[in-house]
């Protein structure tokens, strides 16, 4: 039922008119659409003193849960005035928690259509954000060596994970960055599942609920 | 003097109340705060199983000659719907003293999956005791099954029966000739701890391909010089079946997997001798 209604949402999102809740959102403040579009050495051999700015993380992350890690770090670019996220984390789980260490390589697309400043407080409300996430797991004991099992013996990749994520956010409006751009620092909720997890509940509406499949991470994100 | 009392008295209320929504949302918030599907964190009430399933069956101890009646099962893995289904009927069944479920707990090998079956079965009127299947090793499915369950190999005494289970799950260590651990198998039957027979539970079947074929003769040989014993009993395959494949006296017992909505009914008696009652659900 719910995957239904994240896929839903998910497609529903992107035709979401983009509605000016921001009003003071100055279009140039953000050009990462544009920037992202020349290539690094492009860039770099065109105008040597203008970095590609496009190219490094216009946000950073640090996350808990989620099931991408203990404790994950990140970067992400934002487009489509800071509606869309483009995410990459790398997370630690230490053995005690796991058996073994494990090192957890995500990334994550989401769509926010709407921010809602509150009065004049420097503070905006993102009350929903959807997307998609996808994870390799390294460092799990039972993977698999080369002739342990015969072809399709486990029809599902134990390293990698995919699910939808569901979530809200608090940003703060910071001093503006060198350059002239807005910054905020945002400290959000995701509610997630997984592509195994995902499919238990399918096969058992009765006995499985949201709750049991679904994840939290709780996280930080700076914009820089 | 009677408002501020009444005041104080609604406060206190909504402060126990509102202190208690906050506990127990930061424990289930624990639990939902996963840093990976393969990670083996559970709930205290969640880890240990076999030793709390252990405590509770000896809490009814079984009286020297009385009759060892038990339900036999295997392989839950994703049917959870199954799971619900089954602990109704067997709770419903008399005289059982407890619930043996022969490996593959979980599907994929995480340690949700294996706390979601025993979210169902601690409703069990009766104990339920486990050994660990192929597909609870997967990835790091072997910890989570360590701090959910517990040993990989366990035995117990309950009335006249000694159980020995042992993990026969060759090809998640590549065949490396150690699982199944022979030797303790050996061990576990030369002595029965004042019990005087015997029952051999493992989730793979020594006849099967993913048992280590280096250890075949050897694991068949040492239930084969075991008078006590009443049989062995497996799951592996997801249907029943009774028989002597190596044809060297030893009965072989395999059970329904939790989909085929089937269960067996052990009832001991005797020396050796047994019943086998099917029950649908």
């Amino acid at each position: 039922m719910a995957p239904t209604l994240l896929l839903a949402a998910l497609l529903a999102a992107p035709a979401t008119p983009a509605t000016p809740l921001i009003p003071n959102s100055p279009v140039g403040s953000d050009s990462v659409t544009v920037s992202v579009a020349v290539p690094p050495v492009l860039g770099l051999a065109k105008s040597a003193r203008r970095p590609p700015i496009g190219y490094r993380p216009r946000h950073l992350l640090l996350q808990t849960g989620g099931g991408v890690g203990m404790v994950s770090v990140g970067g992400g670019l934002s487009f489509a005035r800071r509606r869309l996220d483009l995410d990459a984390l790398l997370g630690y789980v230490p053995a005690r928690h796991a058996g073994t260490t494990l090192t957890i390589a995500s990334a994550k697309v989401k769509y926010a259509p709407w921010q809602l400043p509150l009065g004049g407080s420097g503070l905006a409300l993102t009350p929903l954000a959807v997307g998609v996430y996808g994870s390799y797991t390294f460092g799990l004991r039972n993977t698999g060596e080369e002739g342990q099992y015969p072809d399709d013996y486990y029809w599902w990749s134990r390293t990698i994970r995919v699910g939808p994520v569901l979530g809200s956010s608090l940003s703060y409006a910071l001093p503006d960055a060198s350059s002239g751009r807005a910054r905020r620092l945002t400290a959000y909720y995701e509610l997630a599942t997984n592509d195994l997890y995902g499919l238990s509940y399918f096969l058992n509406r009765r006995a499985l609920s949201l709750s049991d499949i679904a994840t939290l991470a709780l996280g930080l994100k700076l914009e820089i | 003097m009677y408002q501020p009392t009444s005041m104080f008295s609604f406060s206190s209320s909504f402060l126990r109340n509102a202190l208690a929504g906050v506990v127990a949302i930061s424990l289930s918030a624990c639990e939902v705060l996963e840093f990976s599907p393969n990670d083996s964190r559970a709930p205290a009430d969640q880890q240990n199983l076999t030793a709390k399933n252990l405590a509770r069956l000896s809490a009814a101890p079984l009286p020297p000659g009385d009759t060892l009646r038990f339900v036999f099962t295997g392989d839950s893995q994703r049917f959870y719907d199954d799971v619900e289904d089954m602990v109704a009927s067997v709770n419903q069944q008399p005289g059982v003293q407890f619930m043996l479920v022969a490996g593959d707990i979980s599907d994929f090998g995480l340690g949700r999956e294996m706390r979601w079956v025993d979210d169902d079965l601690r409703r069990l009127k009766v104990p339920y005791l486990t050994v660990v299947g192929n597909h609870d090793h997967v990835a790091n499915g072997r910890e989570a099954y360590q701090k959910i369950f517990g040993p990989l190999n366990y035995s117990f005494v309950y009335g006249d029966t000694k159980f020995v289970l042992i993990d026969t799950n060759s090809r998640e260590y590549n065949f490396n000739g150690r699982v199944p651990d022979v030797p303790w198998l050996r061990g576990q039957l030369a002595s029965l701890d004042g019990a005087r027979r015997s029952v051999v539970l493992s989730h793979v079947p020594p006849q099967d391909g993913d048992f280590d074929p280096t250890l075949r003769a050897d694991y068949a040989g040492t239930l084969r010089d075991t008078p006590s014993l009443v049989f062995e009993m497996n799951g592996h395959r997801h249907d029943y079946s009774v028989g002597q494949p190596f044809n060297d006296g030893v009965t072989y017992v395999n059970s329904y997997a939790f989909e085929k909505r089937r269960y067996l009914i052990v009832t001991v008696f005797g020396d050796k001798q047994f019943r086998l009652k099917q029950v649908s659900f």
